[in-house]
């Protein structure tokens, strides 16, 4: 029988619609090393496999320019030697151990995942101490690598108009706060970081104390103290890294960037707001406006654009974060349409919620959504590593789960309707427009 | 990202696809090293029964307990191979959506979003699918709105206007997405004439002839009791669940007989080598698929292949990745993989570069296939990809939406249990005689088939290279000639 976890399932808020079998929360079991790296475990035993995810507190905040998209880059090298495993030694010993990893690096963390078969556990904590403790930087690797990174970042350019419209949006909703540049980084960056630049952030990130592991899978929690002692104990602290000290300046009007691209068919607009923190109480509030405007067909966004055939989509995207960050909505605009169009038909949708607020049955419908998808995050080992890692990491602690059920539950139609005037208003929003041609001077 | 993961439809040519490499260009060959096993822990297919409704409707129906959610699979045997007009199976599947037994499209909407419930409709080249997800609790409210979809969609004339006009936009759009759409190009150039040429989506001027009055007919001619199988995976009682079904489809009769192409026909042979080259004026880089014929589901050496290919373009050591991103940083990723439909199918290899590296990628791309016949597999190389291929294989099988989807795979492509519990086995039996074998039969060597999808002025003379050119603008309608 596979285990279910009554504390996360809290998180949404309702329990009497299960019947399924259920755990603790006494099911997590964390520990800290003490060199003071955390890890969490839980006893998983529905398929036979398990996973590692480590999630390090460094992204493209911690960077400057001159080194952006380092952070990302780094992720790159870490799997390219260390001292026990050469070069392309790692991914060679997983995967004939039956494992596969991928990894990614966000604004504010970089996460490196591994999926394995539960009985090659020692194997992955042999290979992420040695990477942790002992990466070589191969200056040969680091040249390919600069070129496999330069494709990512053209085909990313090439196939997603979110990305192109998105990288030139954020340059000017942040003037001053390194959220300003993409996590891939300035092309003329990527060429040109040294071997320096990397060997002093991996010193100053990549510490223990800097770090959270999930463990999730048919693996037992003794079995995993044991090899944590054995493998990650024993490499030292460094100095926490320093803050990010920029604070965003307030914004005081409406900004506006236009990107051409040839091949875009119909125009895309971008719109951002700033907002606070993930941290922040009006988290909640904003996370279930985002989904009452483009959630399903009966959200605002697809009624009123998409049904009347103003837009083929229209979305919103919020993402978690350590800094105030922003609020976005995408509108991929319908034939005939123009950007302008489509950027007011967005705007009515966004108005008339701070005019006219929301409907209790529209808000409990969101609440609804977010409980069903939750429980389809909890239906995989990877899905509930990658839940308690990423509260951990954005809420302090992963038992703050127990808090967001009521946090979600006591969100009220009248909070909709504040947080919608109090952020999305004009002053501080920037227009992002992607279009074949760009309008004339007349 | 480190790599991209690829979704694909089908969870057996995700499979094949998502696996991947091996010990490559430095890495010394041991021929006679001895075989080593790699133990991963056993995996088999979870229980279910199988049940005929009173109809002759056969439902699957299998418990999984660990959260309160119930998938609702229905899969029905018609897709881009019986299109008449291009487009037809898959608007046809969009368009049960626009409103069913009197029911406004935007009133089911409304209803399952309270619920937090999705269902989705769409068809790929071989099957149509009808899948909801919901709480275990909702379900006396959505198997009536699930079934009248199913069997009774109104097709309201002004909801499909609207549809018809967003998806030809819609195909406009996809086209700025090269990596979205290389495949239909390259589905067109290696079956030609043969139905599994049609892309699912249509083009644009196909769908802008399309009439209720086809899918009316398409409708009635394909989704009977007798073409189709519903699965049920998830938190629920099966005697209740039977029952039920029973009641929402049992009194739906079959009305005519189903005619199915015979797909085994006219199936193209490779002549000479093609080259089709899609311009996009303003791209960046050049997107590129190599291949040729590959193979159907059913082949009784699938799991081998699958293992096969892992070492040349499956995983990320494989070769293909190893020598074009690792070693040349060509690109951020290669890979290769068959797609294996009923009585046929495709292998290609599928990677892209910038636009001034476009002759050393697929030159390096070509050589590195190669060594499928010029040194062949080691035994080590052999012995970590069968442990990869095992290891990863149980979480492709996780979810609700996972199981039901194999269920629908099984029902389509005529594969039963033993592909699941006789995985493991079959893929430890391989011997490194059995691969040369694999690669002398299956593997295209000549003749091979490319799509390049870039800016034609800079690459067009390095197309003509590698066959017969044809040359298409990439806005044309439609994916080639």
């Amino acid at each position: 029988m596979k285990r279910t976890l009554t504390a996360l399932m809290l998180l949404a808020g309702l329990l009497s619609a299960s019947n399924a079998a259920a755990t603790t929360a006494k099911d997590i079991k964390s520990f800290t090393l003490d060199n003071g790296m955390k890890i969490m475990v839980l006893e998983d035993g529905s398929i036979p496999n398990a996973n590692m995810y480590l999630f390090w507190k460094v992204g493209s905040r911690n960077e400057v320019p001159g080194i952006t998209g380092i952070s990302h880059f780094f992720e790159h090298m870490m799997f390219n030697g260390s001292k026990k495993f050469g070069p392309k030694m790692f991914d060679r010993t997983m995967e004939a151990a039956g494992g596969a990893n991928n990894a990614y690096t966000t604004e504010d963390m970089t996460v490196y995942t591994d999926w394995f078969p539960a009985n090659a556990l020692e194997t992955i904590f042999d290979l992420e101490a040695d990477r942790i403790a002992h990466l070589d930087i191969n200056p040969e690797m680091v040249e390919s690598e600069r070129g496999v990174v330069q494709s990512e970042r053209t085909t990313g350019l090439e196939n997603s108009n979110w990305r192109t419209i998105q990288e030139a949006l954020k340059g000017v909703a942040f003037s001053a706060h390194p959220y300003s540049w993409s996590v891939i980084g300035y092309e003329s960056d990527i060429a040109a970081w040294s071997l320096e630049d990397l060997q002093q952030y991996h010193k100053t990130y990549y510490a223990p104390n800097n770090a959270v592991v999930v463990i999730v899978g048919d693996v037992k929690l003794a079995e995993v103290k044991k090899l944590a002692n054995q493998y990650f104990a024993p490499i030292p602290a460094q100095t926490p890294p320093k803050e990010v000290r920029t604070v965003e300046p307030l914004q005081h009007g409406e900004r506006r960037v236009f990107v051409k691209k040839e091949s875009v068919s119909t125009p895309n607009v971008m719109l951002a707001y700033h907002i606070p923190a993930t941290s922040h109480a009006d988290y909640y509030a904003l996370d279930l406006l985002s989904s009452i405007l483009s959630q399903g067909n009966s959200s605002r966004f697809y009624q009123g654009l998409v049904d009347k055939q103003i837009a083929t989509a229209a979305d919103t995207y919020m993402p978690m974060s350590f800094d105030p960050n922003l609020f976005y909505i995408l509108g991929v605009a319908n034939s005939g349409v123009e950007a302008n169009t489509l950027e007011l038909a967005l705007l009515e949708q966004i108005n008339s919620i701070a005019t006219e607020g929301v409907t209790a049955e529209e808000l409990e419908k969101v609440k609804n959504i977010k409980l069903i998808n939750f429980y389809r995050d909890m239906e995989t080992i990877n899905g509930k590593a990658n839940t308690l890692g990423t509260y951990e990491m954005y809420f302090g602690s992963f038992e703050k789960l127990f808090d967001a059920p009521e946090r979600y539950n006591t969100v009220t139609p009248a909070d909709i309707q504040r947080v919608a005037q109090t952020y999305l208003i004009r002053a501080n929003r920037t227009v992002g427009v992607l279009a074949a041609t760009e309008e004339s001077d007349k | 990202m480190r790599l991209i993961k690829q979704s694909i439809k089908l969870s057996l040519s995700a499979l094949a696809i998502a696996s991947a490499l091996s010990l490559t260009g430095c890495a010394v060959t041991v021929k006679n090293a001895p075989e080593t096993v790699v133990e991963t822990g056993s995996f088999s297919l979870p229980q279910y029964q199988t049940v005929s409704l009173s109809n002759g409707l056969k439902v699957n129906l299998m418990v999984q307990k660990e959260v309160p959610l119930i998938t609702l699979s229905a899969v029905v045997r018609a897709g881009a191979v019986n299109d008449t007009t291009s487009g037809l199976a898959s608007i046809t599947a969009q368009s049960l959506m626009l409103g069913a037994g009197g029911q406004s499209k935007a009133k089911i909407e409304q209803t399952l979003d309270f619920m937090g419930a999705s269902l989705n409709t769409a068809a790929d080249q071989e099957g149509s699918y009808i899948d909801a997800s919901f709480m275990t609790k909702d379900i006396d409210k959505v198997l009536p709105i699930f079934s009248h979809v199913v069997m009774v969609p109104d097709f309201d004339s002004t909801e499909f206007a609207k549809l018809q006009q967003r998806e030809i936009v819609g195909l406009s759009q996809q086209k700025e997405s090269p990596r979205a759409v290389i495949g239909r190009y390259f589905n067109k150039l290696v079956f030609g004439d043969h139905p599994y040429a049609n892309p699912s989506s249509g083009n644009s001027e196909s769908i802008a002839t399309l009439t209720i009055e086809q899918l009316r007919a398409f409708h009635k001619g394909y989704y009977q009791p007798s073409n189709m199988t519903i699965s049920v995976v998830g938190d629920f009682d099966p005697q209740q669940m039977q029952a039920k079904l029973e009641q929402a489809f049992g009194y739906w009769q079959n009305t005519e007989e189903v005619v199915q192409a015979n797909l085994s026909q006219g199936l193209p042979e490779m002549s000479q080598s093609k080259v089709l080259l899609v311009d996009k004026s303003d791209a960046i880089e050049t997107t590129f698929v190599i291949g040729g014929m590959g193979i159907s589901y059913d082949n009784p050496d699938y799991v081998g292949l699958t293992v096969v290919n892992t070492i040349l373009g499956g995983r990320f050591t494989s070769w293909l990745n190893d020598e074009l991103r690792v070693n040349a940083g060509l690109t951020y990723g290669a890979r290769s993989g068959f797609v294996p439909y009923s009585k046929a199918g495709v292998f290609q290899i599928s990677t892209f570069t910038k636009a001034e590296t476009t002759k050393e990628a697929i030159d390096l791309a070509l050589k590195t296939y190669a060594r499928l016949w010029q040194t062949g597999i080691d035994q080590a190389t052999l012995d970590s990809a069968k442990a990869y291929v095992k290891g990863q294989f149980p979480p492709k099988f996780e979810t609700a939406s996972q199981l039901a989807g194999l269920m629908s795979d099984m029902y389509l492509y005529g594969f039963d249990d033993n592909f699941i519990n006789q995985f493991q086995a079959k893929v430890d039996g391989l011997t490194l005689e059995e691969t040369q074998r694999l690669v002398k039969q299956y593997f295209p060597q000549q003749h091979l088939q490319y799509v390049l999808i870039g800016n034609a002025s800079k690459i067009a003379d390095i197309a003509k290279q590698y066959g017969e050119v044809t040359q298409v603008d990439i806005k044309d309608s439609g994916f080639g000639q």
